[in-house]
């Protein structure tokens, strides 16, 4: 029982996440002068030596420290030997949401037959209701120098409407920017109800874009005959589109593939849509097109080749090397190509990946003033607020951070931000592989400790240096650790559970002291405390 | 010729990922030509400009720097046209409803799919593209040439029928699966009614369609039109009324092929071929009468029920018997060794070789619509080819070079350099490893 | 007393000796004029075939015929011994989808105790098709997961099983995983590989190893107490003195390179089956003196890196580092086919002398039988098959067929429904 509960709780990230401890809020804070730091406004030259006035949450002025006199209210802040970029923005990700919650339906006799149905129709759920900010996800995006964020759901056909939110604090409400931004449609299927295949779905799309027409035509007769015609029926599934397809708001297809993205181009032509196309991993197969389109772009970094992908069915080979080289130079080839896009998160688990890619991306040939542009001036422009964000000018919202060295390097990090004026300060560097302090190699037992119950889970750790593979086995199943690091006596790991179907990534943070280790584990959506001991020797 | 290789790096892929251009020039010459259509030429040349070809016959001289294949001592044939497969695509069936009409393969194709790859090893060089056989009135299929390297919207054959994918019998009664929801159909009577209804449907929605255009051009009425609403399902259906699309049935039995053909008559649409038809020997008759082909496995048989009179012999007697019949793969299998099934239908049928090799080529290029562009070989055809070691209905022939509009898309021989290169590579590499290990 | 049983028992014995020879007088059937291709040995063009009863009397050129024999001018023709299908389940499948038809599998993990030829239907309508097509003989095998049964050798002929059994059992048949294929846009399940299976084998072999000496040990001293009858590992006793090969269905070739290891360990006759990535591990099996079976030809490669034509050059390969062959159709539906796996072969390389042996005499071989069948030599049984050409070839038809020297029916469900329905018209 106990153990089903804790089993509920890993899987069914659920709406149960209440006890939030982030504290500050937006405000407006006070006036500050940031001093001698290297400006890179982006849209404009870069300015050697200035200084940036923010007041009442905008960007007052900036320019070269002779120009600007700075204001006695102000609040100086030295930056010699920072540089201040624009806030950067994330384009797409599904920051704040937690997975719903997942129907466990009571299988009798075959595993096969499943009774779960999934309409994939959701046009009208607005994300900025399901969403939950959480502060440490907020300082893991604030550390990576990100200030900015659209929020979208990935669950559905049509996924429901994102926001655009400004990473100030942890009140929903005041952080939105815009809202909604857009409406999404990702080309998946249905469960249980047509459509079950993506043949299905265009037909469904086309199906309902052209009912939204009729609809709103069906309507607009109605109110300009006055009477005389029967009532259109109330349908809050079209009334939901109608924005979109016929007033032409927004649309971002979500596009797994290469097929996705011209599946997509087709609809954008065939119907008139004002639209983006996201995740496009595959984008630089059909630059072409996308050159000829002009559709504004947001590129996921997220390297992993689609299942349909020609590198994923010749071979293992060829599958790691397309993980670790071509699928990387996505947005190099693009840029060769003359694309413009942004980059974003979409897909990727966590803010340090995106910055891990965001350098493998560099590493694979795309200019840095080019990435630097893909994730501040042009993915402000597409989601409509180039005239806010995205660059360093007077009168745009204070979306400032200040970098040691230079952005997306290893060695350089983000020491301040400054979210709508509001001063984040970063807690202390990253870990940078330390020495172990100790070896944790061995068994371990302990217990995961998470809002909905207890489980028990046993550890084995190998260690070489300071570098920690092993396995954390428990009733559902043995799990590998990959990527563990013991920096000191800190310990980091991340393993990729295998629940049911479902593969979700967690991440271990935490400390390790003589037998002990305590710490955190965070999964898409929640959090558990994990609390090991060392293992007896030769116990089973 | 262009010949671009992505990652040469990699070097193991390099086999198949290696992309052509389009509309070649190319001269095959000194093969023993087996066009199909016009006899056999020994010694034979063809001459293929921009993709097309120009010349069949003997001592064509190729222009200055003109790509040449030496065909000496081999066959040369057709490209293989394979009539019923589901390859390329990244969607079988829109298994949640009975009756899809509304969807098509094209949107769910897939051009990187390793079949097509397997299709060009067998000197297959086109195919239909089908929706499964899951629904009474599946979805929209298509034409496809194996161009392996080119994009989706690249190897899309256009000059083909619009084909609408039928299905009758065990299939759209779900009768060998576990399915979570009983769904009607269950019986053959639910699948012909089901088809029915649909029809009707689309019937009175065609003509709602016509008073509503009548309406808006008399200039009597004053009153405001609404256009009723336009329903992709029902166009599907009203394009099989208006002609422009025709049915492909996927049947086994004889009375259920026989009832669909009244049907078809009694709701006035087309339909061009019988799938699978494994009793069609039962009813050679009434199919010639009709003139609608058959497309069928040459001997896969008794895998379920309806399948356990589809005797060897249906292929070559439906053909002494007049009517239009080719031999499918449905698999991603089979397609590789079409050849070896045409052989097969001498045996059994009593076929001469060149009605053997009908079945693979004209025949299937027919029901498809395509007999302008590809089937035979002839001038003004596309220069889509295979050229095979033996001839192509022995058992030990072996398909060496598939050729698509003038180009190669398939070599043997390059194949083979590449794979010997790759070991040798891999070798050195191991005996590398294994010294830095010492 | 006792002597004058004995003496009416011999006398009992030599008048039903007499009764049976004055009934059955030798039957001399001769095949004249046709190419004999007697598998083992040179061709014989324009030879004589001599048959008598059930058995070759004679193969060659000058050949005496007796003249009671019964002449079959088969001028023009050719002359092969019966094919053998290494592996299928003819006779145990009738209609695929139709669970009530099919009966070679059973559930469970271990199932030594299976015999499939208890399961054999002789009026199955897949046999006379096969038999058409000029096989004679088969093995009938059981599928399933691990250890699956029995399999026996049957001829295509007969009106009871046992008619039809030759040698029953002929190997205990263990299955190994196979390598998943990518299905779709699914992802492929994470391999698995054999190395659990064969830790399960040892242990089981280990007690059948136990019970055995506990059953010997039993027998010699009375008081000891006999072990408790367990059906697996009274079957499997067989496998453990190496009286009983163990047939091993494997595919990959870590997988094979393991299962080498094993039986050698266990010191078991042993029999591989599938060993679609054998070319890898030719060597290695080469030295290991295993005979393979392979699945049918009609098949992908296990993985793309096995290219294109890997299933089709295992046989190349295999036949260059010395490793024993044999082709099966592993089908009931298609058991007919089993002579174009052995061509398909050979058009990627395979001499065309090898594969036909690898449908005749190497079976023979490989199941112990050759003494008796798998090719044309005097002394044999006469399984012999006339054919208008190249028994390989599709094109090829087949114009008679002998089993135990009888002539065959020829027709078949095939014919029978054809000419039911030529009436039509």
């Amino acid at each position: 029982m106990k153990v089903n509960k804790c089993f509920s709780f890993i899987i069914c990230i659920s709406i149960l996440f209440i006890f939030l401890s982030i504290s500050s809020s937006a405000r407006v804070g006070p006036t500050y002068a940031i001093v001698n730091c290297k400006i890179i406004p982006v849209s404009a030259p870069e300015i050697p030596k200035g200084v940036i006035i923010i007041r009442d949450g905008l960007i007052e002025s900036l320019g070269p420290s002779e120009v600007i006199s700075i204001p006695e209210d102000a609040e100086v802040i030295e930056a010699e030997g920072l540089t201040a970029y624009p806030g950067l923005i994330d384009a797409h990700t599904s920051l704040f949401i937690e997975l719903p919650k997942k129907e466990t339906v009571q299988t009798t006799g075959s595993p096969l037959i499943s009774q779960e149905k999934e309409s994939g129709r959701y046009p009208d759920v607005m994300v900025f209701k399901v969403l939950k900010p959480k502060k440490s996800k907020i300082e893991s995006f604030h550390k990576i120098g990100v200030t900015t964020v659209l929020v979208a759901q990935e669950k559905g056909i049509y996924t429901g409407q994102s926001v655009l939110l400004n990473l100030n604090g942890d009140e929903k409400e005041k952080m939105v920017i815009k809202n909604p931004f857009a409406l999404h449609i990702s080309f998946s299927t249905a469960k249980g109800v047509y459509p079950a295949s993506v043949m299905g779905t265009m037909a469904l799309l086309r199906q309902s874009f052209l009912d939204a027409e009729h609809y709103n035509t069906y309507k607009s007769f109605f109110i300009k005959a006055g009477k005389g015609i029967k009532r259109p029926e109330y349908n809050p599934f079209l009334e939901a589109l109608v924005p979109f397809t016929q007033d032409k708001k927004p649309i971002v297809f979500n596009c797994k593939n290469q097929e996705d993205i011209k599946r997509a181009l087709g609809l954008i032509k065939e119907f008139k849509l004002n639209a983006l196309l996201s995740g496009a991993n595959e984008a630089w197969r059909v630059a072409e097109y996308l050159k000829k389109a002009e559709i504004p772009l947001l590129v996921s970094l997220d390297f992993k080749p689609p299942y349909s992908s020609i590198y994923v069915n010749q071979g293992e080979e060829l599958k790691k090397k397309a993980e670790k080289e071509i699928y990387p130079a996505n947005a190099s080839n693009l840029h060769k190509s003359g694309v413009k896009f942004a980059l974003t998160s979409y897909g990727l688990t966590t803010a340090d990946k995106f910055l891990g890619n965001i350098q493998n991306a560099l590493k694979a040939g795309l200019p840095k003033e080019e990435a630097l542009k893909a994730l501040t001036i042009h993915p402000a422009q597409y989601l409509g607020v180039g005239n806010l964000i995205g660059s360093l000018e007077p009168g745009k919202i204070a979306n400032v951070i200040l970098v040691s060295g230079e952005i997306f390097e290893d060695k350089s990090r983000v020491e301040k931000v400054f979210v709508d004026g509001v001063l984040f300060k970063m807690k202390k560097p990253p870990q940078k592989a330390k020495a172990a302090a100790l070896n944790i190699a061995g068994k371990w037992t302990g217990t995961v400790s998470g809002p909905m119950g207890e489980l028990e889970t046993t550890v084995e750790f190998e260690q070489e240096g300071n570098k920690i593979i092993g396995t954390i086995s428990s009733n559902f199943g043995i799990w590998e650790i990959t990527e563990g690091i013991l920096s000191g006596e800190e310990l980091d790991f991340t393993f990729i559970a295998k629940i049911m179907d479902e593969t979700v990534e967690m991440t271990f943070s935490g400390k390790v002291e003589k037998d002990l280790i305590e710490g955190t584990v965070d999964f898409p959506g929640g959090s558990a405390e994990l609390q090991l001991k060392k293992a007896p020797e030769n116990s089973f | 010729m262009r010949k671009i290789i992505i990652f040469s790096s990699i070097f193991f892929c390099m086999l198949f990922i290696t992309i052509f251009a389009s509309g070649q020039d190319l001269l095959i010459k000194n093969g023993t030509i087996l066009t199909v259509t016009n006899g056999t030429i020994q010694k034979g040349d063809i001459l293929i400009v921009g993709g097309i070809i120009k010349k069949i016959g003997k001592d064509i001289e190729a222009p200055e720097g003109m790509k040449i294949i030496d065909a000496s001592g081999k066959y040369v044939i057709p490209g293989i046209i394979d009539s019923h497969t589901h390859i390329a695509l990244s969607a079988g069936n829109e298994s949640s409803e009975a009756i899809t009409p509304e969807v098509r393969v094209r949107d769910v194709l897939n051009a990187e799919d390793p079949s097509i790859y397997t299709a060009l090893t067998g000197g297959v060089t086109m195919v239909h593209t089908m929706h499964g056989s899951g629904n009474p009135i599946g979805g929209q299929n298509i034409v496809l040439k194996m161009k392996w390297g080119r994009p989706a919207e690249e190897i899309i054959v256009n000059e083909a029928y619009r084909t609408l994918k039928f299905a009758l019998g065990e299939n759209p009664k779900r009768s060998n699966f576990f399915t979570p929801v009983v769904r009607y159909p269950q019986s053959r009577m639910g699948v012909n009614a089901i088809i029915r209804r649909e029809f009707m449907k689309a019937k009175n929605y065609m003509e709602q369609w016509e008073r509503y255009e009548k309406a808006k051009n008399s200039k009597k009425s004053s009153i405001l039109l609404i256009p009723p609403r336009k329903d992709l399902r029902m166009e599907a259906l009203a394009d099989m009324f208006r002609g422009k699309m025709i049915a492909r049935c996927h049947a086994y039995r004889a009375d259920e092929i026989l009832e669909f053909i009244k049907l078809s008559k009694e709701l006035g649409f087309k339909v061009v071929c019988f799938e699978h038809a494994s009793e069609a020997f039962k009813i050679a008759k009434e199919l010639e009468e009709e003139e609608i082909g058959i497309s069928v496995f040459l001997d896969n048989w008794a895998y379920k029920v309806e399948a356990y009179d589809g005797i060897a012999y249906n292929a070559g007697y439906c053909t002494k018997k007049g009517v239009l019949v080719s031999l499918n793969s449905d698999s991603s299998e089979r397609i590789r060794r079409l050849f070896n099934d045409a052989a097969k239908a001498m045996k059994y049928g009593g076929l001469s070789e060149e009605a053997a090799l009908k079945l693979i080529t004209i025949n299937p290029a027919l029901q498809l619509g395509t007999e302008k562009i590809a089937g035979s070989l002839e001038v003004g055809k596309h220069g889509d080819i295979a050229i095979f070691n033996e001839h192509p209905l022995s058992a030990y022939t072996r398909c060496d070079v598939t050729i698509i509009e003038g180009e190669i898309y398939f070599d043997r021989a390059q194949y083979l350099k590449e794979r010997e290169e790759m070991e040798k590579k891999k070798a050195e590499e191991e005996k590398k490893k294994r010294g830095g290990k010492k | 007393m006792k002597k004058k049983v004995i003496i009416f028992t011999a006398l009992l014995i030599l008048i039903s000796l007499f009764v049976f020879s004055q009934e059955k007088s030798p039957k001399f059937t001769a095949i004249k004029g046709a190419t004999i291709i007697p598998v083992v040995g040179e061709d014989i063009p324009e030879g004589i075939i001599l048959i008598k009863d059930n058995m070759i009397e004679a193969v060659g050129k000058d050949i005496t015929i007796p003249s009671e024999a019964k002449i079959i001018d088969a001028q023009g023709l050719f002359v092969y011994p019966g094919m053998i299908d290494a592996l299928c389940y003819i006779g145990l499948a009738e209609i695929g989808s139709l669970r009530s038809t099919v009966d070679y599998r059973e559930t469970g993990r271990i199932n030594p105790q299976l015999r499939t030829v208890e399961a054999l239907r002789p009026d199955s309508v897949h046999i006379p098709i096969a038999r058409a097509n000029g096989i004679t003989a088969a093995l009938v095998a059981p599928s399933g997961s691990l250890i699956t049964g029995q399999s026996g050798l049957i001829k295509l002929f007969g009106w009871t099983p046992d008619e039809m059994v030759i040698k029953s059992p002929v190997a205990m048949h263990i299955e190994f995983p196979r390598i998943p294929r990518r299905r779709r846009e699914r992802e492929a399940r994470p391999l698995e590989d054999s190395s659990k299976q064969i830790e399960e084998l040892k242990k089981i072999l280990n007690d059948v190893r136990y019970y055995g000496k506990g059953k010997q040990a039993a027998q010699k001293r009375l008081l000891l107490s006999h072990p408790d009858f367990d059906e697996s590992l009274e079957s499997l006793l067989p496998v453990v003195k190496s009286e009983l090969p163990v047939m091993i269905s494997v595919h990959a070739d870590k997988d094979i390179k393991a299962a080498i290891k094993f039986v050698k360990e266990e010191k078991l006759k042993a029999i591989f089956f599938g060993v679609e990535q054998a070319w890898r591990v030719a060597e290695d099996l080469g030295k290991a003196g295993i005979p393979v079976i392979f699945g049918p030809l009609y098949d992908m490669p296990q993985k793309w890196e096995d290219g294109y034509d890997g299933i089709f050059r295992n046989p190349v390969v295999l036949h260059k580092a010395g490793v024993k062959f044999a082709f099966s159709s592993r089908s009931s539906t298609l058991a007919k086919d089993l002579p174009y796996h052995a061509s398909k072969a050979a058009a990627f390389g395979l001499d065309r002398k090898e594969a036909l042996k690898a449908v005749t005499i190497y079976p023979a071989e490989i199941f112990g039988v050759d003494k008796i069948m798998g090719s044309l030599e005097r002394g044999k049984v006469a399984n012999i098959v006339l054919a208008d050409g190249d028994i390989l070839e599709q094109r090829t038809n087949i114009k008679r067929v002998f089993i135990d020297g009888k002539e065959m029916d020829l027709s078949n469900k095939y014919t029978e429904l054809l000419e039911k329905f030529k009436k039509r018209n």
